[in-house]
């Protein structure tokens, strides 16, 4: 599979009267065509400013690209003027939104607002655009089409909005769809519908997605790939089973150990403790360090580079290094790479 | 955990008026009991009155119809003041968002105080002050925090002042709704263990709101699902999770995503459709084994009871 974006060595800052905020710090990755890569983390690690970075939504000021690339097949996006950049905006990279409630325009109608991607990138007529705004509607499951499309936001609901921003941001057939959050504000049972429509999509058109989310359930459902960030960095990537069943990184366990089970035994959940750091003064050396019980000396003096666990399996964590002494994840967190579903009492894909 | 009952909602309604002709039904004549000790947990979709029904345990809302008693007394209808604040001491809230929950121009020292002033818990400046920071390490923080202002603090911290503020005049029962929700994964979890460890050293019962049903089913005793202001199931939370029988629980648990990819390749997942009930007559609430009540009608009962016994 080729790479459809390829993005090196990106910094995001932002400037503010307290300093220069560093919110990501060196974040590299490559997404091939076809494929999810979902990106977790906790709020402040950087995830939505660097999906942001991508479709060069940060205001400037105060934010700015500080350094590196977000090669799009192999054109420089860092590097474009605005101008530029919004015949790519909508059309080659769309995004989909966390809040469905306040990112349509109350004031206009849906279907004009799934139309204007239409019309501004493939020059279409008016009549044409509205045909393929109602082919859109039902690819993304809204039922009466033809009457709906001259409605307001407020006639629909929070899930059938979410379809509505789905559809704008697939009216262009782009190359990247991001989707930031795309399901955090929605009910479970809408969430689900909603996952498996973007996995229904994305075998259609053959789009790349990257998936940012915080909650591990949706990522085991929707990824390929998994990229964890922490306080601005891609502290472990990999296979979606190789983050599940064999992570290297102490955060990451510690993410895994604080979701609970749907088992009979009480057990405490491994809560990672204290709170993520301040962006504004990173700590030197690991940034995770205060908050890791496996935290080593070094990691207060030097941060931990990329380590390979295989071709496709990173981590930045020192544990790796051969010199490290041989730590073994949590009991708990043990419990969980063998399989939530085999820990619980359902048998895997049985009927709940 | 005793089967001493210290909340009995029998029946509640909570109706809203959002017209000239409309109305509300958010509540619509719901009946279970919160037993001493232990944890209740309250799902459902939003907008399917869960916490209405919170709200109107707690009188924040009159409730349209019903009864709610705690400890065998009334809580709705008229009472003296002094009767109100009474019960307003043994019954206490711990809000949702903890960033709209806490008054800003507030020192942490008042907001958690505000409950002790009210009641006159405390006779002079320095015990107030000690009580203070007593909670406040009980909810592990310390007590340098009580003269800072909500927004110096992240969101898992607020929440545990709310939780310090809820634990302030000492209650009996203690109503979450959706405490965790707004928290990041790491920090619910530390949030979560707060309320279990408080639970084992104090006793407190709890009435565990939210739509995280894993989260629900990991501290709740017994779980209630709601859908559309009517309680459709309630059972004990191993037993829910491990013998839906409502045709809607079994749809919500499908849904919930786990954090296993095998998993998650192969699941199966159930939608609901309300069209599907029995519509001869109108379903009750009725008891398929003991302690695991489903609202059903005659046929579907016999039915549910027939599946449960082939399992």
């Amino acid at each position: 599979m080729d790479n459809i974006l390829e993005v090196k060595n990106l910094h995001v800052s932002f400037d503010t009267h307290g300093g220069e905020v560093k919110a990501v710090r060196g974040v590299s990755f490559d997404l091939k065509k076809g494929e999810t890569l979902a990106i977790v983390g906790e709020s402040g690690s950087g995830k939505s400013v660097t999906t942001r970075a991508l479709a060069r939504l940060i205001p400037s000021p105060p934010g700015r690209i500080k350094e590196g690339e977000i090669l799009l097949e192999g054109k420089d996006l860092a590097k474009l003027k605005e101008k530029q950049m919004q015949q790519i905006r909508g059309k080659d990279i769309s995004t989909i939104f966390q809040d469905p409630m306040t990112s349509l325009n109350p004031t206009m109608k849906i279907g004009t607002q799934i139309m204007e991607g239409l019309i501004k990138h493939q020059k279409m007529s008016r009549s044409k655009a509205k045909e393929r705004t109602i082919e859109l509607m039902e690819l993304v499951g809204l039922p009466n089409a033809k009457d709906r499309v001259d409605q307001y936001p407020h006639q629909f609901s929070g899930g059938q909005r979410q379809r509505v921003v789905i559809a704008i941001a697939l009216a262009c057939n782009p190359k990247v769809l991001i989707a930031d959050e795309p399901t955090t504000a929605l009910d479970v049972t809408i969430q689900a519908q909603i996952l498996e429509l973007m996995k229904d999509i994305q075998k259609k058109t053959d789009s790349s997605i990257i998936f940012i989310t915080h909650d591990l359930g949706v990522v085991a459902n929707v990824a390929d790939r998994v990229a964890v960030m922490y306080a601005g960095k891609i502290v472990e990537i990999g296979t979606v089973d190789e983050i599940f069943y064999n992570p290297k990184h102490p955060y990451t366990w510690g993410l895994l150990g604080s979701m609970p089970t749907l088992d009979n035994e009480e057990e405490s959940l491994v809560a990672i403790p204290g709170s993520p750091p301040d962006m504004l003064n990173p700590p030197k050396g690991d940034a995770f360090a205060p908050r890791n019980e496996f935290a080593l000396e070094i990691d207060n003096e030097m941060e931990p580079p990329m380590f390979k666990v295989s071709d496709t399996h990173y981590a930045a964590t020192w544990l790796l290094h051969e010199y490290a002494p041989k730590v073994e994840p949590p009991a708990v967190v043990k419990k969980r790479m063998k399989g939530f579903a085999a820990s619980s009492d359902n048998e895997k894909g049985d009927e709940l | 955990m005793s089967q001493e009952k210290l909340l009995e909602v029998t029946n509640l309604k909570q109706h809203f008026k959002t017209g000239r002709h409309s109305v509300v039904k958010a509540v619509d004549g719901i009946t279970f009991d919160i037993y001493q000790g232990e944890t209740f947990g309250l799902v459902g979709e939003s907008g399917c009155g869960k916490s209405t029904t919170g709200r109107s345990i707690i009188r924040l809302y009159d409730a349209t119809d019903g009864d709610v008693k705690f400890k065998g007394e009334d809580v709705h209808g008229k009472k003296s003041k002094k009767d109100l604040k009474k019960f307003n001491q043994k019954m206490q809230m711990i809000f949702q968002d903890p960033y709209a929950s806490l008054n800003p121009r507030m020192t942490v020292l008042d907001i958690i105080a505000e409950g002790l002033d009210v009641h006159g818990l405390t006779p002079n400046d320095k015990e107030r002050k000690a009580r203070v920071e007593n909670l406040l390490e009980r909810v592990g923080l310390n007590k340098e925090h009580a003269n800072r202002y909500p927004h110096e603090f992240s969101g898992g911290q607020r929440q545990r002042i709310g939780i310090a503020r809820a634990l302030a005049v000492d209650p009996e029962f203690i109503i979450a709704d959706e405490p965790i929700s707004a928290l990041d994964v790491s920090i619910q979890a530390q949030v979560v263990n707060l309320l279990k460890d408080l639970q084992r050293e104090h006793g407190y019962t709890y009435l565990f709101i939210a739509h995280d049903l894993s989260m629900v089913k990991y501290i709740s005793d017994r779980i209630g699902v709601m859908y559309f202001g009517k309680m459709v199931e309630l059972a004990d939370s191993d037993e829910l999770y491990k013998h839906p029988m409502h045709p809607y629980t079994k749809s919500l648990l499908s849904a919930i995503p786990l954090p296993d990819p095998d998993y998650e390749r192969n699941r199966i997942r159930h939608s609901y459709d309300p069209s599907q009930h029995d519509s001869s007559e109108d379903p009750e609430f009725r008891e398929i084994r003991p302690n695991h009540w489903v609202l059903c009608t005659t046929k579907e009962f016999e039915a549910y009871k027939q599946e449960l016994t082939e399992k």
